[in-house]
């Protein structure tokens, strides 16, 4: 997927979150895998800048809260591939005004999902520190 | 001020000068996101990413929405953003009107680190938000519209610098904080370039008056660079600690004043 790109704009973009476990999901995907997510995942929190635990020997509720932030990147994750799609329909069939009002939503629901990732690190980060 | 609206017919040396302005919005902010893209390289942390990401995506969009405008002008907006998606590194001039400081060649030379990457939207982004602002009240209504769009999300922008900044500040300690002071008055220097020049005296901007009498722009450089200050001052004083260094003087060559062609009267 990564070469089907028309520019090189998504795949800059794409790179970097890859080495945090970004993935293009296909529609009905659902990982699971959150042990090995967490492991590209918790230098989010300053608290564990040197390091930090296993997935599994988190406290109960703090795993709890590791995996809603978990869910809440796969959520933006596919609203990114969404966004890319209509990017790529501009570039195939030119601009119109119903293209670039599908564009404009995805890009809200995309910045929602990633606000709400935002949201989930910090509630996170609170129960670490605490 | 007279204003137009969709479907008004234009005069001809008015539609000029909007079009003008409109390009050098819809062609820079779709670059800015290319150049935006680049700076992944240094994201590091996923939250980073993510968010630079989001940027990445509003930018794209403001592109859109300008060009979308232009459309309506009879503008073949279809080959200008297949010019900038083939050569994001080097697109034609001919072709596509892109901001010095949103050229490649320009861009790369001020990002070094992360840090940087949240300089420019702390220490740069209060001039885009100064600047763009004033097309809000322009005399083009469909353009001042979408401006009011892009003028909010640009204080999205300045949010994100605000917040990527303290995170270096919060995982990077001294070191950081040190790297950083250094580092705001190179930013700066573009921020305070950002409108191009001054509206009167020598090396005042020979265009700037034919778009004040059209009220396409509303604001004078002096006006816009004051309302630059303050939001830097706020933001890098108030929020983060830092001191805005005295004597910085403005690049007017990396300016995004969307007036990169025209000669200064000097």
């Amino acid at each position: 997927m990564m070469g089907d790109f028309p520019n090189h704009l998504f795949e800059d973009n794409r790179k970097r979150l890859a080495e945090f476990g970004f993935r293009p999901l296909a529609a009905g995907d659902f990982p699971t895998d959150w042990a090995a997510m967490w492991e590209k995942l918790k230098a989010d929190f300053a608290c564990f800048r040197d390091g930090g635990p296993a997935y599994k020997a988190l406290p109960a509720d703090q795993r709890a809260a590791a995996q809603r932030y978990m869910e809440r990147r796969l959520v933006a994750d596919r609203r990114l591939i969404a966004c890319e799609r209509c990017h790529g329909e501009m570039l195939r069939q030119g601009m119109d005004n119903e293209l670039v009002e599908l564009y404009a939503a995805a890009r809200e629901s995309y910045e929602e999902a990633v606000e709400a990732f935002g949201a989930a690190r910090e509630k996170l980060e609170a129960l670490l520190d605490a | 001020m007279k204003t137009y609206d969709k479907g008004d017919v234009l005069p001809e040396d008015y539609k000029e000068l909007l079009l003008n302005l409109m390009a050098f919005q819809a062609d820079s902010e779709y670059a800015g996101a290319q150049r935006v893209a680049e700076n992944h390289q240094y994201a590091p942390r996923p939250e980073e990413a993510y968010r630079l990401s989001k940027k990445v995506m509003e930018e794209m969009g403001h592109g859109y929405y300008v060009w979308n405008l232009m459309r309506d002008l009879g503008v073949d907006v279809d080959a200008r953003i297949a010019e900038l998606a083939a050569h994001p590194d080097n697109p034609d001039p001919k072709k596509v009107k892109v901001i010095n400081g949103f050229r490649k060649e320009n861009w790369s030379t001020f990002f070094h680190r992360w840090e940087d990457v949240a300089l420019f939207s702390t220490v740069v982004t209060p001039a885009a938000v100064a600047f763009l602002g004033q097309y809000r009240e322009c005399s083009y209504l469909p353009w001042a519209r979408v401006n009011v769009r892009i003028h909010k999300e640009e204080y999205g922008h300045l949010a994100f610098g605000v917040w990527a900044s303290k995170r270096c500040l919060e995982f990077g300690g001294d070191e950081a904080r040190d790297y950083m002071e250094s580092r705001i008055p190179v930013f700066m220097q573009m921020g305070l370039g950002f409108y191009g020049r001054p509206s009167a005296g020598q090396g005042k901007s020979e265009m700037f008056d034919k778009y004040f009498d059209y009220g396409i722009k509303v604001k004078k450089p002096e006006e816009l660079q004051q309302e630059y200050l303050e939001i830097l001052e706020s933001r890098l004083t108030g929020e983060l600690g830092f001191k805005v260094p005295e004597g910085v003087e403005a690049d007017y060559d990396m300016r995004i004043g969307y007036e990169a062609d025209e000669e200064s009267a000097a």
